[in-house]
């Protein structure tokens, strides 16, 4: 297939870039310099300059060493780089929320979807808060095949997602570097059932076999952000959301790329093979009867229409502007009309095909009685604004959460613990229901900072298994006794580079095309993942990578410059002059051009 | 785990006290201290409870610092790596595992116990300037140190170069410290180096007491040097952050000079006795 980028993007980027100046603009006026992290300089005489914004190793160790990586290679080709470190919540929101950043490294939750790249590349959310475009990547070409893939299924959409792949390997608004092996470890003597190690989901901590007497599951996790927030729509405290699976349901639940009813009885949804042609389908979703928020509320259609409205603007209609939930608007988008038929049963318009609309069914269902009153009592201080990913509905920390979900909050303490306890009233524990139930009473999540003395912890007997993925380093450490289970589990999760294409030079994708090469994503996988990786060209993989962009032993479009993990300088610099870049008397790349 | 290893510490100190005030401070002061103990209480009584006070708001601050660090702080950790580069790596050509164990239980054990025992020493002069003066030396490392964490804001080698650190870094060849130290401080506290300033502070105070105590004065400056080195050994500080430590130890020595003495507590409640209902009873 051939590669053409349309010729409104130039403009459309530059449009972007002046707005995005105008931002900085009024930013650095503000007066708080430190928040401006942008140190990109345009001057034609001066050396670029530029910053990799990083989490600190306590975070994720590997994260760093790729940055430093970067760092190194970037300043062989002469660019003037700094290293921007903060904490993972800090980092998220310079790059979700303010989109102030000239490049980043970082973890990207993805999901079992390719769908996920619609929300994170269509134009419509350049501007948005979220991991929604976090990149401001505007391209026509783009937003049609991202839109087409919602539209079709089967080979159709295969196809689809394939130019998708394609057109993100030459464009580069990020790169993907690899996928993590996610490793935890577990006691192989106090429960069965670990689903394949599958932790980061509510299926972790369902249908687990207990050995006798024990009640309680004790959790460590390295990161503290469960203590601190529990807001389900919060984009810098969340990643994939496993413990927000734990306290909500869902209408559906995803299983092995899969989704089946959850909180809905049934569904009916639009033929497999349905017309295409048609712009428009209707589904409708029974609800089981019954089911209780853990306040005692009946959940009833009235919630389930509540959340998809509420996904789509959090100002439910107040404010000048719509405020979509930083989260789950991706998956929302697609459902055009909710029809409430009766308590238990709702019929979804929906503008998109049977998957997107799967995936849209994942999404946690909140209580209409208490979310509906926060937006009410916004409403109350005066003028109302509800700026987009920010303001306090979606960032407050949402202590105690009122879910439905098959286990409920009960104590925390911040920065240490959080406790929840079973949800007895759940639906999964009634007699005739056929899914995975809480068999433990208690859940009990402690923050444990170091991958390695997680394990120690484990193998110690102080805890019972590892929540949190386990660091590359670590993975030797564990040891090769037969009271330790290691558990296993592929990642859909990917390392990524992300530009900020928003602005000069990030806008030009000769020059994301450049900085791509100067990475060894093999030399990454040995050095930094010590092999517990697979390095990839595309942030999906399986059946959806054509196959002209599997990886062969080296990235198929951008292979790295160099030999033997060694850049061959030269060469590198030179794909920077043919974009367009000068270098001058002392080899250093310069600002303008 | 935080228990354990808490245990080991006082445990360890527990054992080093005793001997070491045997052979530093000997019987005869010993004896005298028994007898005089209540007027020295007495006379250093103010600056103990400023010292006490200062750790209280080091305690509390522990929980809202960081907040308000946050922010107000600036931004150093890039700064400090290109200021510096790669310095602390030169350590690593005196990398065994016998260095590694040295430089960790020094880091642990040598610096709690440099900090405890000269307290005790001091106290057993019958002059109690040193005493005090000491005491004030550290409640003014407590306070400076506690400002410009909350100003400044940067994340330490082990933070950055995870690699090249590995082998030596103190949480992971001894993870049980990493309950203990993060139940003192917060990743981003990094500069100063608050360890080797304490530990200068105390090498300065051995100094300037040596024809008291002169076993003390060696002891205490290889002890000082060595926890200084540590703290870059084991990726925790950088050059800078020990450097500064190294400057806030002089001038606390300085203004603990400065301000012991220069307010008594007589004259205080002289001048003010009257106003303060308390401040009668003295009399």
């Amino acid at each position: 297939m051939n590669w053409n980028p349309t010729p409104s993007e130039d403009s459309v980027s530059r449009r972007s870039f002046l707005a995005a100046g105008a931002a900085g603009a009024a930013i650095t006026t503000s007066g708080c310099i430190d928040r401006v992290r942008s140190v990109v300089n345009h001057s034609t005489t001066d050396q670029l300059s530029l910053s990799i914004a990083t989490v600190p190793a306590d975070a994720d160790r590997q994260n760093v060493q790729i940055a430093r990586r970067l760092e190194e290679r970037l300043e062989k080709v002469g660019i003037d780089v700094a290293l921007d470190m903060r904490s993972r919540s800090e980092l998220l929101e310079a790059v979700l929320l303010d989109h102030d950043f000239d490049l980043y490294v970082g973890l990207h939750p993805a999901d079992y979807d390719p769908d996920f790249l619609y929300e994170a590349l269509h134009s419509t959310y350049a501007s948005e808060a979220g991991w929604q475009n976090p990149f401001g990547f505007t391209n026509m070409a783009f937003d049609t095949r991202l839109e087409e893939q919602r539209q079709t299924d089967g080979e159709d959409r295969t196809e689809d997602v394939k130019w998708v792949l394609r057109g993100l390997s030459q464009e580069k608004p990020f790169e993907p570097i690899c996928f993590p092996d996610e490793y935890r470890v577990a006691r192989a003597d106090r429960f069965d059932g670990w689903e394949d190690g599958r932790l980061a989901t509510r299926y972790g901590y369902l249908g687990l076999e207990p050995a006798d007497d024990i009640t309680r599951l004790h959790a460590l996790v390295t990161n503290s952000r469960m203590t601190v927030n529990l807001n389900p729509l919060s984009s810098t405290f969340r990643k994939r959301g496993m413990v927000i699976d734990l306290l909500y349901d869902s209408l559906g639940t995803e299983y092995e790329g899969d989704v089946t009813p959850w909180l809905a009885e049934s569904w009916d949804l639009p033929a497999e093979s349905a017309d295409t042609s048609e712009s428009t389908h209707t589904a409708t979703v029974t609800l089981r009867r019954g089911c209780q928020f853990h306040d005692g509320e009946l959940v009833t259609a009235d919630d389930v229409a509540f959340t998809y409205r509420f996904l789509e603007d959090t100002s439910l209609g107040r404010a000048p502007l719509k405020s979509p939930a930083p989260r789950y608007q991706g998956h929302v988008d697609v459902i055009d009309e909710i029809t409430i038929e009766s308590d238990y049963e709702l019929t979804f318009t929906v503008t998109g095909g049977r998957e997107p609309f799967k995936r849209a069914l994942t999404v946690p269902i909140l209580p209409a009685h208490i979310w509906r009153e926060r937006v009410n009592q916004h409403a109350v201080s005066g003028e109302f604004t509800a700026p987009q990913g920010r303001w306090s509905v979606v960032t407050d920390n949402n202590v105690p959460p009122v879910g439905s979900g098959p286990f409920q909050f009960d104590t925390r303490t911040e920065g240490e613990s959080l406790r929840l306890r079973r949800y007895d009233d759940h639906f999964t524990l009634r007699a005739g229901v056929e899914l995975p139930e809480p068999t433990l009473e208690e859940l009990r999540f402690t923050v444990d900072p170091g991958s390695a003395s997680s394990i120690g912890r484990i193998d110690d007997g102080g805890a019972d298994v590892t929540a949190s993925m386990l660091g590359a380093y670590s993975l030797g450490a564990i040891p090769d006794s037969s009271t330790i289970e290691q558990l296993k589990s592929p990642s859909r999760m990917f390392y990524h580079i992300g530009f900020n294409v928003r602005n000069s030079p990030f806008s030009n994708s000769h020059f994301r095309r450049a900085i791509t090469q100067l990475l060894d994503k093999n030399a990454i996988v040995e050095d930094v993942f010590y092999g517990n990786a697979t390095p990839t060209a595309t942030p999906v993989s399986g059946d959806w990578v054509p196959s002209d962009l599997e990886w062969d032993g080296e990235d198929p479009v951008t292979p790295f410059v160099g030999s033997n993990g060694t850049l061959n300088v030269k060469a590198a610099k030179k794909a920077f002059e043919r974009a367009g870049f000068r270098y001058d008397d002392n080899g250093r790349l310069l600002g303008g051009y | 785990m935080l228990a354990e290893v808490l245990t080991q510490l006082v445990t360890v100190i527990v054992i080093l006290l005793p001997l070491s005030i045997a052979v530093f401070v000997g019987r005869e002061r010993l004896a005298q201290t028994r007898a005089e103990w209540r007027s020295r209480l007495r006379t250093a009584g103010p600056v103990i409870v400023v010292l006490l006070i200062v750790l209280l708001i080091n305690r509390v601050a522990r929980q809202t610092a960081p907040k308000l660090s946050r922010e107000i702080g600036i931004h150093l950790t890039s700064t400090f790596y290109n200021v510096e580069g790669e310095f602390i790596l030169i350590f690593q050509s005196i990398q065994t595992a016998e260095t590694n164990a040295y430089f960790s239980t020094i880091y642990v054990y040598g610096y709690t116990f440099l900090l405890i025992f000269p307290v005790i020493a001091y106290f057993t002069l019958s002059d109690t300037r040193v005493f005090r003066r000491l005491l004030t030396a550290y409640a003014l490392n407590y306070a400076i140190g506690l400002v410009l964490y909350i100003f400044i804001i940067a994340y330490g080698p082990r933070n950055l170069m995870p690699a090249e650190l590995m082998e030596r870094m103190l949480y992971d060849t001894n993870p049980q410290y990493q309950y203990l130290t993060s139940e003192v401080n917060s990743n981003t506290n990094v500069f100063p180096s608050l360890h080797t300033s304490l530990s200068a502070t105390v090498a300065t105070f051995a100094w300037m007491t040596r024809s008291a105590f002169p076993k003390w004065f060696p002891v205490a400056v290889v002890l000082a040097a060595s926890v200084a080195i540590s703290t870059m050994y084991l990726g925790i500080h950088w050059g800078i952050d020990v450097t500064a430590g190294l400057l806030l130890a002089a001038l606390c020595v300085s203004l603990s000079d400065r301000f012991v003495d220069r307010w008594s507590l007589a004259e205080l409640s002289e001048q003010f006795g009257d106003r303060i209902p308390w401040g009668q009873e003295h009399d």
